[in-house]
């Protein structure tokens, strides 16, 4: 911005050092002979007020005569007289400016109180600038804010005048609370913080008594209005068109209860009493809880009082639980919510609390969601200016609260409100449904609920007292049904844990509510409601097709291990824990469905469970999320994160199957109290790691150079593990054995030929998952590996090609055994499947956390099957062909389009969630049946028409009507499969599915023949743009 | 609840964020950007807590607002707005200090917790000038950067080199961002930078 310049040949004698007492002297005379502002001079003093500022800092940090010529010409009222003037902004943001970087800068404590004792900034500060003018207002409000974070018990007396009753600084500052600009409303927010942490006894009486009361009454009605706001923007959009503007007023209501608890985290008795009261009375019992009665369905009855849809109430009220802790807030809140009835509208609370809030001084407000009778601009004036007997109506009130018990709060209430509260209460059981009527009517005459009741009789009378007139547990209650949709359920579910977690909340009573009871009466004893209707969401989520969310799913059963268990110990009854078992079989019975249906099941299955473990659920987190507060939806296109939506698509579908098969699995050995043997697949205390030292005699090695891009190249031994690939370097102490440099899972690699050296592999292997939060999509290592002689080349591709089916096949079958899959499922010759299996039990055996093994460093290397090539091969090709597990119809008339649109599937859904897809995961199949037959599909290149294929059950049902069809058909019935029509048919599918990256040659025979021909290249091509389109559905 | 942005000129939020402890920094920094009047001089250190300045990107006029977040750490409501409010934030270290640099993972997660995705993050190592007490390496800064996805800058708030480039190419980020959509506009247009002192 060009500044003027122009005073340089005024003819007044500047001195060359601009940092100088005698430079200020001479800007003194400048602005003594510039005392009224003009068009001519506005540029010379804009320059003069900078230079001003900056000498002065000069001279706090160097030369103190600067600043004593400044106070003793007491250079500060010059200021102000410009102000005073219509200035403009250019004029006074430069001012402001200065002031600001005097305040902030000034380091001498001599010189700040200097500056501050002759309350010209008091002046300056209530000084009416044109705040409509943006930049003078964001100037204005940080110079306000420099100055809170200057406030100590010293400084503070320049701003709060005990006598006069003035703190021009926080009366002035928080006139803009609610400035549509945010910065401007943080920035006041800061500075009432500022000014509460002093602590100076008066100031804060006077706080309280004069502007508490207007403030916090203005707030409480600032942040119900929001709210009225976000509930409008819930209920008017059903289709995600507003995702920013709801997600900005969540923020924004999360801003205020933060703020709110900082205040109330500050401990300044006298005030939190105020707030409290505030906050309760005027909008949290009114609107907050008042809303609960609510059903969104029943909005369009009239009902004159403001309130918000029951699902935004609870929404709403877990945050206010999960951030607030503040204990006489948050007990009577609690307490309400879990105890009492509609009168709480009309009196305030029920009588215990009555006391108890009066003790607390919190029930001296009459409740109502109304507009405060003045602006806050008019009260603090009033309150301010005002002498002491003019006070406002509430503080006389706080004294009678404090002196005595005996004060009846409900006395002084109009009958009218109680009238209005009585309205209310009756309205509240009129909105209710035919089948909630019956439902209140059951619980009302203690009718065991669905599921049977598990406890003794006395247990069900108190079953019947649990919701015994009190309608907002009730409601809270109910919602957990998951009829329609798990919508509100989940906030029911958010709501509880909140509570539960709340440290301010009594344990007392959330006893046998949502914890176990610890009472000797009913010691261990629980709500067997509560409990039921977290197993009906939990058995509901097992359901193919239903539409209850992972998240839902999995703070259900966190729900139900904080309620049935304790110190470890489950106290669930047996019908319960059946339900729960059945569940489980459920669970697995829907997740056999999609057992090798997709390729990229094992993929799937072990990125979810790694998911699962490294993300666990952050309720806090999640209700910061304003996307929940839309019905839920399937379509990843909304950006909602997987587990927050319905899946969508088979692939989806499946991911949720092993999701829920996880959850439910923990959940039930949990409750069983063992510990899991079987998970993850891979156990890496039984892999090899860097640096360990292998013996490794009889074992196959390979001699090869490893040359990596970057132009290194190594010698290494390349041993393939039955599940690992290793490169050893010879251990220099002991012959015959070998130390390992680099590892990596044979599942995860990819190798092809090198179309001009046949010596050479390429050879590639892949993250086994996204590691943290950075997902790291560089591959593990990515090398030219070359061999001495295209022999070894080949032997080596081979091993390789078949280790990875071979490692992917026997993680399959873990899987198959944790599904409780018949073993006899996979025809599989039987000495290898026999290894298989004894492998997959060894690995299965020892989980990674829980049963440490030894660590094996020096392990003879599993080599048995790879020893013979051909042999082995053979093998693989009979297992791998079981007609069972042969692609489903359903996946081959799925056209190539089709295909690529599930790919897109799976990788837009993972971009919905904050993690970013592991890159391989979409792209490999499980070659175990069509890549052992590419080969003679490339040789013959004969496309066939899909009709073949018939045989073996679906495994990949687009329609998933009942479970018993689930089960792969048993082997000996089924044709012999590998017609080579039906072989070339899958090749094609494999083909496609690989397009993503050059492909593997899966097999020995062509590697080298395929490689240099003509349609090899055009191949490529159309893989690469074919690759592109990938890209871009990404 | 919205800000009001001035439609025709945008308004850019940002915050500054500086790691040291002590502070002067980031808002030298940032009175350096804002007003270039301000000659950096040796034995002289000046900063400030709010600036405002016009920038011109692709012909069009962007204002931006800096806000600096030091002090208020005490008061999560307070930091949390600000990171919230925020388009873009410069993200401040000490080359000469290592613990500053050491905090970043930490401050990182927390901006990301409360923040705005979209928020751009500008990496600034600053006191560049002060070569001969380094002791974290231009690359170690880089390599951060990479792995973080932020932008990396050395600046130096007493020889100005890069601050003017800092702020600017950070403002660029979000323009781009705002040309693509992927701010809102009613709110966003409105950018501030935070300065925050995390250590």
């Amino acid at each position: 911005m060009f500044r003027s310049r122009s005073w340089f040949g005024s003819g007044l004698w500047k001195p060359k050092n601009p940092h100088s007492l005698e430079h200020l002297k001479y800007l003194y005379n400048v602005l003594a002979k510039n005392q009224i502002v003009s068009e001519n001079n506005r540029g010379l003093l804009v320059e003069t007020l900078r230079s001003i500022a900056e000498i002065l800092i000069w001279g706090d940090q160097n030369d103190s005569s600067v600043f004593d010529f400044f106070l003793e010409k007491n250079m500060l009222s010059f200021f102000f007289k410009i102000m005073k003037q219509k200035c403009g902004s250019y004029v006074c943001v430069q001012l402001l400016q200065t002031l600001n970087i005097l305040f902030e800068n000034i380091r001498n404590e001599t010189s700040l109180y200097y500056l501050l004792s002759n309350n010209h900034v008091n002046s300056i500060i209530v000084h009416k600038f044109d705040f409509s003018d943006e930049e003078v207002m964001a100037y204005y409000i940080s110079f306000l804010k420099t100055l809170s974070l200057k406030l100590n018990a010293h400084t503070i007396h320049f701003f709060y005048n005990e006598h006069t009753n003035d703190f021009p600084l926080y009366t002035e500052a928080i006139k803009f609370f609610n400035h549509p600009e945010s910065m401007v409303r943080i920035a006041v927010r800061t500075l009432t913080l500022n000014v509460y942490r002093v602590e100076d006894k008066s100031m804060l009486k006077f706080i309280r008594d004069k502007t508490a009361a207007p403030y916090f009454s203005n707030l409480v009605w600032f942040i119900g209005n929001h709210i009225l706001e976000l509930d409008t923007c819930v209920r008017n959009d059903a289709d995600h068109q507003s995702q920013n503007r709801l997600s900005d007023l969540v923020a924004e209501h999360l801003d205020h209860l933060h703020y709110l608890n900082d205040i109330l985290s500050l401990d300044i008795e006298d005030l939190n009493q105020v707030l409290t009261d505030h906050l309760l009375n005027k909008l949290l019992i009114p609107l907050y809880v008042y809303s609960l009665t609510k059903r969104r369905r029943h909005s369009q009855l009239e009902d004159t009082k403001p309130h918000v849809s029951s699902v935004v109430s609870l929404f709403l009220l877990s945050q206010v639980f999960l951030i607030i802790t503040h204990v006489p807030l948050v007990y009577v809140l609690a307490s309400i919510i879990l105890t009492g009835d509609m009168d709480i509208f009309s009196q305030g609370a029920s009588e215990n609390l009555v006391s108890y809030r009066v003790a607390q001084g919190t029930a001296t407000i009459k409740p109502g969601f109304v507009a405060p009778t003045e602006t806050l601009e008019k009260s603090l004036e009033s309150s301010t200016t005002c002498s002491i007997d003019s006070t406002e109506h509430e503080t006389p009130q706080h004294a009678e609260c404090e002196t005595g018990m005996d004060t009846q709060v409900g006395d002084s209430e109009p009958s009218a409100v109680a009238e209005d509260g009585t309205v209310d209460s009756i309205e509240a059981y009129v909105n209710i449904t035919d089948e909630e009527k019956e439902q209140r009517l059951a619980l009302e005459s203690g009718v065991a609920p669905p599921l049977p009741l598990a406890g003794t009789s006395s247990g069900n009378s108190s079953q019947q007292q649990f919701l015994a007139n009190k309608p907002f547990l009730e409601m809270i209650v109910n919602t957990l049904q998951c009829s329609e949709n798990d919508y509100a359920a989940l906030f029911a579910l958010c709501l509880l844990y909140a509570l539960g977690h709340n440290p301010g909340v009594n344990r007392d009573l959330l006893d046998g509510i949502l914890f176990l009871s610890g009472r000797e009466s009913t010691k261990h004893w629980y709500s067997t409601l509560l409990a039921e209707r977290l197993i009906r969401i939990i058995s509901t989520s097992c359901q193919p097709n239903c539409r209850v969310r992972l998240v839902t799913l999995e703070l259900s059963i966190r729900l139900l291990t904080q309620l049935v268990m304790k110190n470890g110990q489950s106290y669930l009854h047996d019908a319960h824990l059946a339900a729960v078992e059945g569940a489980k079989e459920e669970s697995t019975c829907l997740l056999r469905n999609f057992y090798k249906s997709e390729e990229i099941f094992l993929d799937m299955f072990e990125d979810e469970y790694s998911e699962m473990q490294k993300r666990p659920l952050n309720v806090e987190w999640l209700m910061m999320d304003s996307n929940i507060l839309l019905p839920p939806t399937g379509t990843p296109m909304t950006g909602i994160e997987f587990s927050k939506r319905l899946p969508c698509g088979e692939v989806e579908r499946a991911r949720r199957a092993i999701r829920v098969f996880f959850l439910i699995r923990e959940l039930s050995l949990m409750l069983a109290m063992e510990p899991e043997t079987q998970l993850p697949l891979t156990n890496p205390q039984s892999c090899v790691h860097v640096n360990n030292v292998l013996d490794l005699n009889n074992s196959d090695l390979i001699a090869c150079t490893v040359a990596t891009k970057e132009g290194s190249k190594i010698r290494r031994f390349l041993v393939i593990d039955v599940i690992q690939l290793i490169l050893v370097e010879p251990d220099t102490r002991r012959l015959g054995w070998g130390v390992a440099k680099f590892v990596g899972f044979l599942q995860d690699i990819e190798v092809t030929g090198d179309k001009d050296d046949s010596r050479c592999l390429h050879i590639t292997i892949h993250r086994p998952l996204p590691s943290g939060s950075s997902t790291n999509r560089v591959p593990l290592l990515s090398a030219r590996f070359i061999f001495d002689d295209h022999i070894r080349c080949m032997a080596a591709k081979q091993r390789l090609t078949k280790g990875r089916i071979k490692a992917r096949q026997k993680k399959m079958h873990m899987i198959a055994r944790l599904l409780d899959l018949p073993s006899n499922v996979q025809p599989c010759p039987s000495p290898p499947a026999y290894t298989v299996l004894a492998h997959r039990h060894s690995d299965g055996t020892n989980s990674r956390s829980r049963l440490a093994r030894e660590p094996g460093h020096h392990r003879p290397l599993f080599t048995a099957n790879n020893k013979v090539p051909g042999f082995a091969t053979v093998a693989m090709r009979r297992e791998s062909l079981p007609p069972g597990r042969m692609a489903s119809p359903a996946k081959i008339r799925s056209d190539s389009q089709e295909r690529h649109a599930r790919n897109g599937h799976v990788v837009r859904s993972r971009e919905g969630s904050p993690r970013l897809p592991r890159p391989r995961s979409e792209e490999i199949p499980l070659e175990d049946m069509g890549s052992k037959h590419k080969p003679r599909s490339g040789v013959s290149g004969t496309p066939s028409p899909p009709t073949e294929v018939n045989n073996g059950a679906s495994q990949f049902p687009l329609k998933r009507p009942s479970f018993p069809s689930l089960y792969p058909p048993a082997p000996v019935g089924t044709p012999e499969p590998p017609s080579p029509v039906a072989v070339s048919t899958l090749e094609s599918q494999v083909a496609e599915v690989e397009t993503e990256r050059p492909p593997a040659p899966p097999s020995e025979e062509t590697s080298f023949t395929q490689m240099p021909f003509e349609n090899g290249v055009l191949d490529k091509e159309d893989r690469k743009t074919r690759r592109r389109g990938m890209v871009e559905t990404v | 609840m919205e800000s009001q942005p001035n439609k025709q000129t945008g308004w850019c939020n940002g915050i500054a964020v500086d790691l040291y402890s002590g502070g002067v920094g980031k808002s030298c920094l940032l009175l350096q950007f804002t007003d270039k009047r301000f000659q950096p001089v040796h034995d002289l250190t000046i900063g400030v807590e709010f600036g405002a300045r016009m920038i011109t990107i692709d012909g069009k006029q962007i204002k931006l607002q800096i806000w600096d977040t030091a002090g208020q750490e005490a008061f999560r409501s307070i930091t949390r707005s600000y990171y919230r409010g925020a388009a873009g934030a410069l993200l401040v270290y000490d080359i000469t200090r290592r613990e500053t640099f050491n905090h970043l993972t930490t401050w990182l997660e927390d901006a990301r917790q409360h923040s705005n995705s979209n928020m751009v993050i500008m990496l600034i190592g600053n006191k560049s000038d002060l070569e001969s007490r380094r002791e974290v390496k231009k690359e170690e800064g880089e390599a951060f950067a990479r792995e973080h996805g932020l932008i990396f800058m050395e600046t130096s708030a007493k020889t100005a080199a890069n601050v003017e480039e800092a702020f600017i190419n950070t403002a660029k980020e979000i323009y781009e961002k705002i040309q693509e959509g992927v701010f809102d506009i009613n709110n966003e247009v409105c950018c501030t930078f935070l300065l925050n002192l995390a250590s």
